[in-house]
């Protein structure tokens, strides 16, 4: 009986990796067999990628605590239109570096504010967050750039980033502080803790409202790079910028196999992992079916992959009721 | 019961609705007009607190269980374009087609909503997820139908603007969604095992109440409650968007959050149901004066208001014995 579960355990870890590779090579295989060029079409999978992956990277830490944040996208799109508006007006990228880290960091602050000290629970906040923030970057962009045209900067500036080594770098270092924090320090396991059972926690005296701030300030720092590698990618916001971040968040973290009720089954790797296979999954099925209706088409076929995904690797969690 | 007691719901359950109109009206006074100005604006009232109550009453029956559901707008919209399509197959857009619509729009959204309660109750993952796949599937679909267009032809006929046309349809819908709700949640065998396994699913499960039948009924009332939203939605936009993809159709239940906490407050004192429609009052008032003052405050201040009032509620909501306490000393 042990033996089995240890094996159920094995697969359910092993699965998205598995899965994330045999998407590549499939990947690999779909843009040769167009004829496409394969340099081109990874590197535009990976820039897709990687700002999902450092979002939900950062999300991670919310969601262990057995919350979610459905803002981090608008959150994005808000960083990055300061960040534009700030160079705009001053040309100085450090400054412009600054605008957008710090506005995704207060953006995320003021959602575990609101959720620790006025007890307001954190997944109603973050929808008020979600449209306070899309509102006001809407306004500042059509304001600014026209209702269509957007906001940019010159594209000359971030060119200097604008290179798969710098990305992998930026991705790798907060990947790295990101694991760090979450597997060999306090922080990690005491949030598992509370996502795993709050009550336990408060009674063994771990602070909630301490561990929510500083999951918080992580998803901060997360989406302030998700703002900045976006601009990287192209130096223009405009109002559907990162639009289907938020939720995407979701499917990437549970693609990578982490339950999305937190708790102690909570993988950091799971964000990095599920962000780029959901990528490179919607990009293989945009390439096989060429059409306009692809994308409806990709769209079902993706979501169903993705609830085979999760029902394989959440075998270990199933219980006699009905989830909640 | 005492004649205080009385006195003390009757108070309870009007005293939102009754501050919220004093303040709009005085706001819109200050301006010379008021909350409704004329037939017109009433009727919109009225198809708009239909919209607001219905979606509450649909966000409510599955949040109010821990089963939190992305897909109720892509259900609603789904269902229009189901129902748009068949209408007008059937009738050209002519006479009858809005009823027509109305009832297929109903039916396709029971079984999008029973296919959905389906999807959670086989796959047994929690309802937060499979909400994300299913609006997924949905918002798919609507967009291979519609090749990710609008749908103008099918809605925009004499018909469907007779039916929003005037505030007496949507009233009755109001009343037989209000009493058939109230009915089958606080009246019935399937409403006394929901609101048991609400309380506690699993002493509520050991006893022998069936879970998954009335998971299962649950998710079906919500389609087809969206269905209704999504037919009044066609008729006052006289347009389906099919193109919603990403998640772009999950908005509309942003708007009932609000409504869903006033209505949860105002249930201390009266039936729960009774809370979402005067929720939903509260909200079409707003949502009118919204429009007296179309020319200062754009759609952006719109979202922003909406979202500090659902703030500012929530802190006092979940506050309330600190305020009090503060205010008693």
């Amino acid at each position: 009986m042990k033996e089995k579960r240890n094996i159920g355990q094995m697969i359910t870890t092993v699965l998205p990796f598995a899965a994330l590779v045999a998407l590549f090579f499939i990947f690999i295989g779909v843009v040769n067999m167009k004829g496409y060029r394969l340099d081109m079409y990874l590197k535009i999978a990976f820039n897709e990628g990687v700002v999902l992956a450092v979002v939900a990277t950062g999300a991670i830490f919310i969601y262990t605590l057995g919350t979610f944040d459905i803002s981090l996208g608008a959150s994005t799109l808000f960083s990055a239109t300061m960040g534009v508006m700030t160079y705009n007006k001053t040309e100085n990228l450090g400054l412009m570096i600054l605008v957008i880290f710090a506005v995704g960091i207060i953006c995320s602050l003021f959602n575990s504010v609101l959720a620790s000290v006025f007890h307001i629970p954190a997944f109603v906040t973050t929808v008020a967050m979600m449209s306070v923030l899309t509102a006001v970057a809407a306004k500042i962009i059509t304001t600014e750039g026209g209702a269509l045209g957007g906001i940019r900067i010159p594209s000359s500036v971030l060119k200097p980033f604008d290179s798969m080594g710098c990305k992998i770098a930026l991705l790798v270092i907060f990947f790295a502080v990101s694991l760090f924090m979450f597997r060999f320090t306090k922080v990690g396991r005491r949030q598992k803790f509370i996502g795993g059972n709050p009550l336990c926690a408060y009674l063994t005296g771990i602070r909630y409202n301490k561990y929510t701030i500083i999951a918080f300030v992580m998803a901060g720092i997360g989406v302030g790079l998700g703002a900045f590698l976006t601009l990287v990618y192209t130096p223009s916001v405009t109002t559907t910028t990162a639009s289907s971040i938020g939720m995407n968040i979701f499917i990437a973290i549970v693609f990578g196999g982490m339950p999305i009720s937190g708790g102690p089954f909570s993988k950091i790797y799971a964000a990095l992992v599920g962000g780029f296979s959901f990528m490179l999954l919607n990009d293989i099925l945009e390439i096989v079916i060429e059409s306009n209706a692809a994308y409806g088409i990709t769209q079902i076929i993706s979501a169903v992959f993705f609830l085979i995904v999760v029902y394989l690797t959440s075998m270990n969690y199933r219980t006699a009721m009905l989830p909640r | 019961m005492s004649t205080a007691g009385t006195a003390k719901k009757i108070v309870g359950t009007f005293i939102i609705p009754v501050i919220v109109f004093l303040i709009l009206e005085g706001l819109c006074l200050s301006k010379g007009e008021h909350i409704i100005t004329n037939a017109k604006s009433f009727d919109n009232f009225i198809v708009y607190v239909a919209i607001v109550m219905i979606t509450t009453i649909a966000l409510s029956i599955n949040l109010n269980s821990g089963r939190f559901d992305f897909s109720l707008g892509s259900m609603a919209a789904l269902s229009a374009i189901i129902g748009a399509k068949i209408s007008y197959a059937i009738f050209g857009g002519g006479k009858g087609s809005a009823l027509c619509m109305l009832l297929v729009t109903i039916v396709a959204g029971l079984l999008l909503g029973l296919i959905s309660g389906s999807i959670y109750v086989l796959l047994k993952i929690p309802p937060i997820i499979t909400s994300l796949g299913v609006t997924l599937i949905y918002e798919g679909v609507m967009y291979t139908i519609t090749d990710g267009k609008y749908l103008m032809t099918e809605v925009q006929n004499s018909s469907m603007a007779g039916f929003v046309g005037t505030w007496i349809y949507a009233a009755i819908i109001i009343v037989l969604v209000l009493v058939l709700t109230i009915v089958l949640f606080d009246h019935t065998r399937f409403g006394f095992d929901y609101n048991a396994l609400k309380s506690g699913q699993k002493v509520s499960v050991n006893t022998g109440i069936k879970e998954v039948k009335n998971a299962l009924i649950c998710y079906t009332i919500c389609g087809g409650l969206m269905g209704l939203v999504g037919f009044f939605n066609a008729a006052r936009n006289t347009t389906i968007n099919g193109g919603q993809l990403n998640f772009g159709s999950i908005a509309i239940m942003f708007t009932a959050f609000l409504p869903m906490f006033i209505g949860s407050y105002i249930s201390r004192y009266s039936n729960e149901k009774v809370g979402f429609l005067l929720a939903a009052i509260c909200m079409s008032m707003l949502n009118s004066t919204f429009a007296v003052f179309s020319n200062e405050i754009t759609a952006s201040m719109q979202s922003i208001i909406n979202a500090v009032l659902l703030v500012v509620f929530l802190i006092y909501l979940n506050n309330e014995h600190l305020l009090r306490k503060i205010f008693t000393k």
